[in-house]
């Protein structure tokens, strides 16, 4: 399960695009984990994410943060979504300071993750990478497409959604900033980044027609 | 997913919520239009469902009855796996390996996503990858994970032969293997997602080795397959459960 890997696009669009969530392993350290998954969420929203959610509960743009917070449970696996370096490096920090022992994972470029974790005082663990997509690819829609709704790895987000949103923009019936928040929707977990859709619709409005095929 | 004819006012406001593009139209004995799901492709994802925008509220999902019911479990993430107590397709993997030190020094943890992104994969195609993999002998599918729990021998990667017409959203392939095994896995996923009618996505896992190292992903670069910029990262906060043997 690895939902927030594999998110597509240029290196620029892939700046400023940080996910960090926790979760306890199962059988090991679970048992009364969901305080810890609240403290996390707390200690997350105090930096200003873009994004927040718990795959049961759902994300900011569906329900309130108050809901997220009081719902975990010990399964819980808790997100949030930060648009950029500063604020992934405070929450880490602080995550450090509160020692609470359970797993802590951030997505983003590894490279800058690195750094960002060597300026918090952490030292990596594991890492995962992507080694791209393989088979049939012709299927695939256009990588403008693709960019949008591979931040959802659970495939919540449809090609189809974004195809309606860029032209309910186009045709003035939704604003950015709604149509990217109405992406952001259908990713349970709360780890769609709703500024970077804002971002890459914004860049690619005036490459698609009305009739998005 | 399916329709209620006697409800739907034929406003299409789901098909844009389709992840699988399974939702048409068609006309009823009245002659009216009404959206259709086609249930082969529909892999029971729920999300045109959650996303409440039926006007009629006629979109409805039937008790799920095996074998059909696999096509929710992998495409839900709110479904959890009765296996592996984790919702969604997989398992913690590398997430939680800071505490149960599942992935050592030494080793790479490899996944295949089936279907993934938003392709969806039948178990036929969900075998031939494992079966290719198996293939190559002292293959260890990852035992928490659904999709080894579907295989009825895990020595060849067959799968329960019920669910070759179900699809799936994604489901993953999970194994680890030690270092010197990468890029053998790499050559047979090259060579039978030739033979595949969907996508699948790659998962490279790497413990960071002294030297702030990952070894793995040099492996996968010398068979000539890059990996991407962006990546997840165990930050090492999670208090340790196991105790590692010594370096291989």
């Amino acid at each position: 399960m690895s939902h927030t890997l594999h998110r597509r696009g240029t290196l620029e669009s892939l700046k400023n695009d940080y996910v960090v969530f926790a979760m306890s392993a199962k059988g090991v350290n679970e048992v009364a984990s969901s305080a810890k998954m609240k403290r996390f969420l707390e200690i997350v929203n105090r930096f200003g994410p873009v994004n927040l959610g718990d795959m049961r509960t759902g994300n900011r743009y569906i329900t309130t943060e108050q809901e997220i917070v009081d719902k975990t449970r010990d399964t819980s696996i808790v997100h949030g979504v930060f648009d950029n370096r500063e604020s992934l490096i405070q929450a880490l920090k602080a995550l450090k300071d509160e020692d609470m022992g359970i797993s802590v994972i951030v997505s983003g470029l590894l490279g800058d993750v690195r750094e960002c974790c060597r300026e918090a005082g952490l030292k990596r663990h594991t890492c995962e990478t992507s080694l791209g997509i393989w088979g049939k690819t012709e299927r695939l829609p256009d990588e403008d497409i693709l960019r949008f709704t591979t931040m959802c790895g659970h495939g919540q987000v449809p090609f189809n959604l974004i195809k309606k949103m860029i032209a309910e923009v186009k045709e003035g019936r939704l604003t950015v900033r709604e149509a990217a928040e109405e992406m952001a929707k259908p990713c349970q977990c709360g780890v769609f980044n709703p500024k970077r859709a804002e971002a890459m619709l914004e860049e690619i409005l005036c490459l698609w027609g009305i009739r998005v095929a | 997913m399916k329709v209620d004819e006697a409800k739907c006012v034929g406003c299409g406001r789901c098909v844009s919520y389709c992840t699988m593009g399974a939702i048409g139209f068609v006309k009823d004995p009245y002659g009216r239009v009404c959206a259709d799901v086609n249930q082969d492709e529909c892999v029971d994802c729920g999300v045109c469902f959650r996303a409440d925008i039926c006007t009629g509220k006629a979109l409805f999902e039937p008790a799920p009855v095996w074998p059909r019911s696999v096509r929710g479990t992998f495409s839900n993430p709110l479904i959890e796996h009765k296996e592996t107590r984790v919702p969604g397709r997989g398992t913690e993997e590398m997430k939680t390996n800071d505490v149960t030190g599942r992935f050592k020094t030494g080793e790479a943890g490899m996944a295949i996503e089936m279907g993934r992104p938003g392709t969806g994969a039948f178990f036929r195609d969900i075998e031939k990858v494992a079966m290719a993999i198996a293939s190559l002998g002292e293959i260890h599918f990852e035992p928490k994970n659904p999709i080894t729990t579907l295989m009825v021998d895990q020595n060849s990667g067959k799968m329960n032969p019920e669910l070759m017409n179900e699809k799936v959203l994604s489901a993953i392939i999970e194994m680890t293997v030690p270092l010197e095994r990468v890029q053998e896995i790499i050559g047979a996923v090259k060579e039978v997602t030739r033979e595949i009618s969907t996508v699948c996505s790659f998962d490279l896992t790497c413990k960071v080795h002294p030297g702030d190292e990952t070894p793995a992903f040099d492996l996968a670069g010398e068979a000539g397959v890059a990996s991407t910029p962006n990546g997840k990262t165990n930050v090492g906060l999670g208090r340790p459960f196991f105790v590692e043997e010594a370096t291989r």
